[in-house]
């Protein structure tokens, strides 16, 4: 009865209308996507053939072992060829992998990439062994064979393929498939296969004994460096992160002691030492070199944490009546932890390296057997003492960060970046 | 109750407060508003101690708040801010207990009430108990900080611009949000705005501040008729009429006895729906809103494609629940002169430009306030 | 244009500074005699308190070595991390960020004993060992810098019909100059470390004296040698600073 007309001015339909707008939106975005996914998929995997081509050049362009007549001298080539059946194996996966990568386009291809590269990785400690089996008949015994750049080439090579497969791949169940029989083949080369003939085990079996303790040192030190890092950091930053002046005088003198170079550093500590009457040689010195350079990665990781804590989150815990105490424990510290995990796994990696150093000024570890082999020329004391110093480095690596993706509240935990 | 005595703040030789007395009775909310400097942040986190008066007296529910611990005061009173200020590592029923458990509340007496307080916020306990602070859009988030200043139930709440951060279509229903959830709480609140529109819409009381000193405290009728000065004035502005209608609800405004059009079963429409009225809205069987009908068009004997125009009630109708003022500007955006009220799509009433207009001119003693009771403005036929 | 508190970061001054830092340093080292009389003073027991070699000589084998393996990495690290950011290089950037991650946990020792079998002793191996390690910050600050230029930025320069180049040039570089400029002055600052003890190897340089010393038992040696090689860092690092300070566009500040 009382109605107005609904409308003057709109014509037709509004729903019309309306759809039509959002078509119009819809096409905009669609655009936009294809600005921000504008590559064309490539016919080519790039980088599994990258992979196959650095595989190929450590099959055929350089040699895959060296026989020596000793332990000393240096070593004279040998080809692929040396390792028999496995070698050609090697170059039949290499092969695979680059035709797989830039010619043909199976349903199959990302998984077939990620097989062959796995299968490079894994067979490659056995056609060394079955290199260092078929040069050693005949030989002496003080005679070794050892690796070469080809075998080293071979690993990046199909480690690369991998991880051009597993990144093409997203969620699979042959991932870890994968990882557990490449594992499984490396163990049991050293088991079944001739790798206790490499000269690298056979150093290993001469040093065995002495080995392990240097582990053991290594990590003491390592340990020790990191633990005081920590005790003395973690609270460092809080400091500093409190006061201006506390940050600027503590972030100023980290940073000078972590660009001197460990060596100079180890070297000036004996004066002081010695000056107080301690030792300028041994553990000492060393713990305490390594603790000044477990402090920057810390303290600054704490100092940043702390200060990036939103302020929003500081004025409602404050607001809500939480003590200063209650605000640090259960507001800060938790926002904080994983810059200061971040820290801790830093400080970790480099304080495993510069135990090494800490050789020199007799504290032991693993770098007592790089500078032997450097001393005595002697390549395999030498890799003997590097490899297991790099393992220790990953193996700490991966372990904070396994502790920090537990430690971490989802809420706040970084998405892992593909890998 | 709050009380406010001649409070004054000052840093060096700056007053950023300058003795400000008001108070605010149990139970009525009051808008802090004024241009941005004005002390109003300031005057609002003395009360909970988050900045030390220089001087006068504040109390809370008769409580000089010096006489506690800041902390312990803190615990009792809620405290809304405009970052919101989740704790990102917590869950939302983490953040939700966070007052409960600092007074030392049983876990058995804290998890029914995560769920209540969900639930009074109009969020679904199973769905975002469980959720972390960054899962949630910016309202849903806003609307957890107001369920964890609740937690504890405390009888004050204090609100620093709540709605600032968030866009203008999620501030109005938040805005509605809280006008339901206060009529049902019935909290003493200190609400903190730059917004002339959002402290019309919901103070029982305004307290206008300029350069730390207090320009006029009263209900925001007598600020939009009564200006204390000119200041006040120009703040509230000029459009005084149209901003009168923010205080009134669509809802209550909104005309039920309206023709209608059903859609029949056979594809047809009631055709003696149409009566005497140029146009009828258009119903489905559930009562869902679907269009109008030209009853001029039908007379003419054209077809029902011809005289049925289809509409979207989610672009082309309003809430009950919104104001007066928003409807306007809604019908003004579309060009309509009359709309219709729908509740999640289902037909209610209709607001016209004459109803409107009815209520602007009308007495101030027929405006319903968004806390008062339901009055409906009934338009001359 | 600037408001004070810039212009003391951007003034002549601390350029100055560095400068002067320099001179009194290459002054220092060519005091060849005033060494031998303080050490002399400091360590009489010692049987020559000076190591034979001039400092002046070591300190130019070790910018040598830290020079060309840095100058190496610069010249290959930026470009990489460049392509890997660019459409033509896309594929490419996982693996190589993934790589740079994984060689970054690598000891700086064990890069260098891994290359020594492979390249034998001396020179060769050590300037490849810290170029190669040298690489990881340069190209993994140069993606990160490169990346963390704001998506909106690029669009606007194609928005004002800027070429790829273009926008690379004057929009992406400068911006991420000085995340660049920090990967550099960590790698080089890790290579002047890594480089004393590649003197272990033959390769010469500041470490010579300070493992010398330790082999002799002669302090005098360790002391010149530690004392030169930790000033010389000091002195690259607070230069490289002020790099990173003058590379980043002044509205960065």
């Amino acid at each position: 009865m009382g109605w107005m007309p609904p409308s003057l001015r709109v014509t037709g339909s509004p729903r019309k209308a309306l759809s039509n707008r959002q078509a119009g939106q819809g096409g905009a975005i669609v655009r936009n996507m294809t600005v921000i996914s504008g590559r064309p998929a490539r016919r080519v995997d790039r980088v599994a053939a990258f992979g196959a081509v650095v595989a190929l050049a450590g099959c055929l362009l350089v040699p895959f072992a060296e026989f020596r007549a000793n332990r000393i001298v240096s070593g004279a080539p040998e080809p692929l060829s040396s390792a028999g059946t496995a070698g050609w194996l090697l170059l039949a996966l290499a092969v695979a992998a680059f035709g797989l990568s830039v010619a043909f386009r199976p349903a199959w291809r990302g998984r077939g990439i990620l097989i062959l590269g796995a299968g490079l990785v894994a067979l490659m400690p056995w056609a060394l062994g079955f290199a260092a089996v078929s040069l050693l008949i005949g030989a002496g015994s003080p005679a070794r064979v050892s690796i070469g750049s080809g075998a080293w080439l071979v690993m990046l090579g199909g480690a690369i393929i991998w991880f051009a497969g597993a990144r093409g791949l997203g969620r699979s169940r042959l991932k870890p498939v994968l990882a557990v029989a490449v594992i499984g083949l490396w163990v049991s080369s050293a088991v079944f296969g001739g790798v206790p003939e490499l000269s690298l085990a056979r150093e290993y079996a001469v040093q065995s004994t002495r080995f392990w303790g240097l582990v053991r040192e290594h990590l003491m030190l390592s340990g020790l460096g990191l633990a005081f890092g920590t005790l003395i950091g973690v609270p460092l930053g809080a400091l500093a992160s409190r006061n201006n002046l506390v940050r600027s005088a503590t972030l100023s003198v980290v940073g000078v002691i972590q660009t001197v170079p460990s060596l100079a550093l180890l070297g000036l500590l004996v004066f002081p030492l010695a000056a107080v009457g301690l030792p300028g040689i041994g553990t000492l010195p060393a713990t305490i070199a390594l603790t000044l350079y477990a402090l920057l990665p810390i303290v600054r990781n704490t100092y940043v944490g702390l200060a990036g804590v939103d302020e929003g989150a500081l004025d409602a815990g404050r607001g809500m009546g939480m003590s200063k105490a209650q605000l640090l424990l259960r507001v800060e510290a938790p926002l904080a932890l994983p810059l200061v995990l971040e820290g801790v796994r830093a400080a970790a990696v480099l304080v495993i390296g510069i135990a090494a150093v800490t050789a020199f000024v007799g504290a032991g570890g693993l770098g007592i057997l790089v500078f032997q082999g450097w001393g005595q020329q002697a390549d395999d004391l030498t890799l003997l003492g590097a490899l297991p110093m790099v393992a220790l480095a990953l193996f700490a690596d991966l372990a904070i960060r396994g502790v920090a993706s537990v430690a971490v509240s989802p809420g706040i935990r970084q998405e892992e970046v593909a890998r | 109750m709050i009380r406010l005595d001649n409070v004054v703040k000052r840093y060096g030789d700056t007053t950023a407060v300058d003795g400000v007395s008001f108070e605010v009775p149990t139970g009525e909310v009051c808008v802090l508003i004024g241009p941005s400097g004005c002390g109003k942040t300031t005057t609002l986190r003395m009360i909970n101690r988050l900045i030390e008066p220089s001087g006068g007296t504040i109390e809370v529910d008769g409580r000089d708040i010096m006489s506690a611990r800041p902390e312990e005061l803190r615990r009792h009173i809620g405290y809304v801010i405009q970052s919101v200020g989740l704790f990102p590592h917590l869950t939302v029923a983490d953040n939700i207990a966070t007052v409960p458990r600092l007074l030392g509340w049983k876990d058995e007496r804290i998890k029914p009430r995560i769920g209540e307080l969900l639930e009074l916020v109009g969020l679904d306990p199973d769905e975002y108990a469980g959720k972390y602070p960054r899962q949630l859009s910016g309202g849903e988030a806003q609307r957890i900080g107001v369920a964890r200043a609740l937690a504890a139930d405390p009888p004050v709440l204090l609100m620093d611009e709540p709605f600032g951060a968030v866009d203008p279509l999620n501030r109005g229903h938040l805005q509605g949000e809280f006008a339901r959830i206060q009529r049902e709480l019935k909290k003493t609140v200190i609400f903190v705005t730059h917004d002339v529109d959002e402290a019309i819409r919901l103070a029982d009381r305004i307290a206008l501040m300029r350069d730390g000193r207090l320009q006029q405290y009263d209900t925001p009728e007598a600020l939009l008729d009564h200006p204390a000065n000119k200041f006040v004035h120009d703040f509230m502005g000029a459009d005084r009429a149209l901003k009168r209608l923010g205080r009134v609800l669509v809802g209550d405004a909104m005309r039920t006895d309206i023709e209608v059009a059903r859609i029949l079963d056979a594809g047809d429409i009631d055709r003696d729906a149409c009566g005497d009225a140029r146009f009828v809205y258009l119903v489905d069987g559930n009562g869902l809103l679907r269009g109008w009908v030209d009853c001029h068009d039908l007379d003419e004997g054209r077809s029902i494609d011809d005289a049925v125009t289809e509409i979207d009630w989610r672009e082309a109708s309003v809430a009950p629940d919104i104001s007066l003022k928003d409807a306007l500007s809604t019908m003004i955006g579309l060009g309509f002169r009359s709309i219709p009220v729908t509740e999640s799509g289902t037909l209610v009433g209709s607001i016209t430009l004459s109803s409107i207009e009815a209520t602007m001119t009308s007495s101030d003693s027929h405006i319903t306030q968004l806390s008062g009771e339901t009055l409906s403005s009934e338009e001359p036929s | 244009m600037s408001a004070p508190a810039h212009m003391s970061s951007r003034g002549w001054w601390p350029t100055a500074l560095v400068i002067l830092g320099g001179f009194a340093f290459a002054w220092l080292i060519m005091q060849q005699d005033l060494w031998a009389s303080v050490l002399g003073q400091l360590f009489p027991g010692a049987r020559s308190p000076v190591y034979p070699v001039p400092l002046v000589d070591l300190t130019l084998q070790h910018l040598a070595l830290v020079g060309i393996s840095s100058g190496l990495t610069i010249l290959v690290g930026i470009p990489l991390g460049i392509w890997v950011t660019r459409a033509s290089g896309r594929d490419f950037r996982d693996i190589v960020a993934a790589g740079v991650d994984f060689g970054q946990t690598f000891p700086p020792i064990a890069v260098l004993a891994i290359m020594m079998p492979i390249l034998g002793f001396g020179l060769r191996p050590a300037v490849v060992a810290l170029f190669l390690y040298g690489l990881f910050p340069v190209v993994s600050n140069t993606v990160a810098g490169l990346e963390a230029v704001p998506e909106a930025l690029k669009d606007a320069a194609r928005g004002m019909g800027m070429k790829r180049l273009q926008i690379l040039g004057r929009v992406e570089l400068p911006l991420a100059a000085r995340i660049i400029m920090a990967g550099v002055r960590t790698s080089v600052i890790v290579n002047i470390g890594t480089a004393t003890v590649a003197a272990a190897v033959g390769a010469g340089g500041l470490g010579d004296p300070i493992i010398g010393g330790i082999q002799v038992q002669n302090l005098a040696y360790v002391l010149e040698g530690a004392l030169v090689a930790a000033l010389l860092a000091i002195l690259a690092d607070m230069t490289l600073a002020r790099a990173e300070e003058l590379v980043t566009p002044r509205g960065l500040g």
